[in-house]
């Protein structure tokens, strides 16, 4: 038996009676979730108020936790791609790109600038729509509807374009050790070319709508602060981080592929409030944008196919050693650490999570918050909870 | 010479090949050293990337990654600890992010961390708290020398090179 049991005589479970045991006189303790809607399915936060306003906050996990790094331990390389297609369902493909970088160093492959142009093309189109369903769901956290109609608008027409490479809409697992799954066709291109004039007709509308918003603005600005200090004590990365005002992109920090050939601004916010956040991530997108267009004009005189010749096999056998890959996804850096003992499944892979940091800062951010600013604070950290629990 | 590190007693410490590693230092320190050396890389702005477990025949060999924002220096710090008694002190009093690594390897690897402010579990559910799902039997379980390399040694203990000894033997003598 575990040493972490309920005692049979109080009220709550496990979690919820180790955190009464510090209950100040007076307050109230409340389980927010795991069914709370701003918490996005299975998320539960535990927090003491005082009145309305929150003493102490603990994030419970695990949920929606599925031990992705025991299923690595037990399928072929290969076999462990579709995994990657779900730990994030937001932003896929900076798993994917995660993982088959880190075997491409172990195995010294070097991918094809082709497949390295369609890999950041598809990575970036998959980025704005991890931004878009962020933006419109954190508005309907901040009680507005509308807004998410007009993201999965636009939202629907990216995963038209992203369906015919992939041939999936949400779980991308295209990527393949060496290049991709597939090409994409003229159509795809031409598609892309629609939709970049289009959404940038749609940005200043976003704007007026939403982001110019005076409630909005009064919902989020000052509110959940996370400056410098607290992003390297926690970790954070990503819009996070950028947000605090630190111009720390995986892109431009520990450039890999061929994001060094790319013109494009990282936008940053002094606030380290909710709204710095919010603003980092709006102005992305536009730089998003910026490097499609590049890369498709690249893409007519990039050497070699969409995957590398001579591809491994899904069982194959990298050589012995370890290697440790980082890619920027929508939340942040994107890691993935595998070690080779020269067979065909790994003998440890280890996924880092940008969200799982990202998350961990809550408690201290959320500290003496009204309790409807918690949920301000929660949703402009991005929260993707299959890649916390993993 | 990793600078950031003066003053903390290594047991190794050496470069490794960034372009097939992603790690620039790989230092080996007994556990009794890691919150002075987690004390030292937050003053040299460091900032946390993660925590984990690897299993070996040797131990349980627990990984810190740590990387700044300016400079791309990833260092990956190595603390072996026996299987018999896995404790390693927590370092949340500096990188308060560790906390949740710490239960995590906790969850999957039962490493102890001594300090940590609220070692429960974190991802699996307490009723399965003790399961350690990434223990692995002695069939698959290898050893650190097979799987792992030193990299371009700078300083080294004998306890350290004995590790390797067979692996690098050849290396091993002229550092």
């Amino acid at each position: 038996m575990s040493a972490y049991q309920n005692s049979e005589q109080m009220k709550g479970d496990f979690y919820t009676q180790k955190f009464e045991a510090g209950k100040r006189d007076g307050t109230l303790i409340l389980n927010m979730g795991p069914q709370h809607p701003s918490t996005h399915g299975v998320l539960r936060i535990v927090v003491e108020l005082d009145g309305e306003y929150v003493v102490r906050a603990e994030p419970v996990l695990g949920y929606l936790h599925r031990m992705h790094e025991k299923m690595g331990e037990t399928q072929t390389w290969g076999g462990f791609i579709p995994n990657m297609g779900r730990v994030d369902y937001g932003h896929p493909m900076a798993w994917n790109w995660a993982y088959c970088g880190a075997v491409e160093k172990l195995m010294g492959i070097e991918v094809p600038e082709r497949a390295e142009l369609l890999r950041v093309i598809m990575t970036e189109l998959n980025r704005l729509t991890s931004h878009l369903l962020w933006w419109g769901a954190y508005i309907l956290d901040l009680g507005a509807f509308t807004p998410i109609m007009y993201a999965f608008d636009d939202r629907e027409m990216l995963l038209d374009i992203l369906q015919r490479p992939t041939a999936s809409r949400l779980t991308y697992s295209n990527f393949r050790v060496g290049g991709l799954q597939m090409d994409v066709d003229d159509k795809c291109i031409e598609m892309i070319k629609a939709f970049i004039p289009h959404f940038r007709k749609r940005l200043p509308m976003y704007k007026d709508l939403v982001t110019d918003n005076l409630i909005l603005r009064r919902r989020i600005e000052d509110i959940g602060i996370i400056d410098q200090d607290m992003c390297r004590r926690y970790g954070c990365t990503g819009p996070v981080l950028r947000g605090a005002g630190v111009a720390y992109d995986v892109r431009r920090a520990e450039p890999y592929s061929v994001y060094d050939r790319f013109d494009f601004e990282i936008p940053t916010q002094t606030s380290a409030c909710s709204a710095g956040r919010y603003l980092v991530r709006v102005a992305e997108m536009e730089q998003s944008m910026r490097i499609i267009e590049q890369a498709i004009e690249m893409l007519p005189s990039a050497q070699g196919g969409y995957i590398v010749d001579k591809a491994p096999k899904p069982a194959m056998k990298p050589p012995v050693g370890e290697a440790y890959f980082c890619v920027e996804g929508g939340r942040g850096k994107v890691g993935v650490y595998v070690v080779s003992d020269g067979s065909k499944t790994p003998y440890r892979v280890k996924l880092r999570a940008p969200g799982f940091s990202n998350l961990s800062a809550f408690a201290e951010a959320a500290t003496g918050t009204l309790i409807a600013d918690a949920v301000a604070i929660l949703g402009s950290l991005d929260l993707i909870i299959p890649e916390i629990d993993r | 010479m990793l600078k950031a590190l003066e003053g903390v007693q290594t047991q190794c410490v050496a470069r490794q090949d960034k372009g097939t590693t992603g790690h620039v230092w790989s230092v080996f320190l007994a556990p009794g050293q890691v919150v002075k050396a987690a004390g030292k890389l937050y003053e040299a702005e460091y900032s946390l990337e993660d925590i984990f477990a690897l299993d070996f025949e040797e131990g349980f060999l627990v990984l810190y990654h740590f990387n700044r924002w300016l400079v791309d220096e990833r260092v990956v710090l190595r603390v072996l600890v026996p299987k018999n008694n896995p404790v390693v002190p927590s370092i949340a009093g500096i990188f308060q992010g560790a906390e949740w690594h710490e239960r995590e390897t906790r969850d999957f690897h039962g490493v102890r961390f001594e300090g940590n402010p609220n070692l429960v579990p974190l991802l699996m559910p307490v009723e399965t708290a003790d399961l350690f799902p990434l223990v692995k039997s002695d069939k698959v379980r290898a050893s650190i020398k097979t799987l792992l390399n030193l990299g371009e040694v700078v300083s080294c203990t004998k306890a350290i090179e004995e590790l390797f000894a067979e692996a690098e033997a050849g290396e091993a003598s002229e550092a």
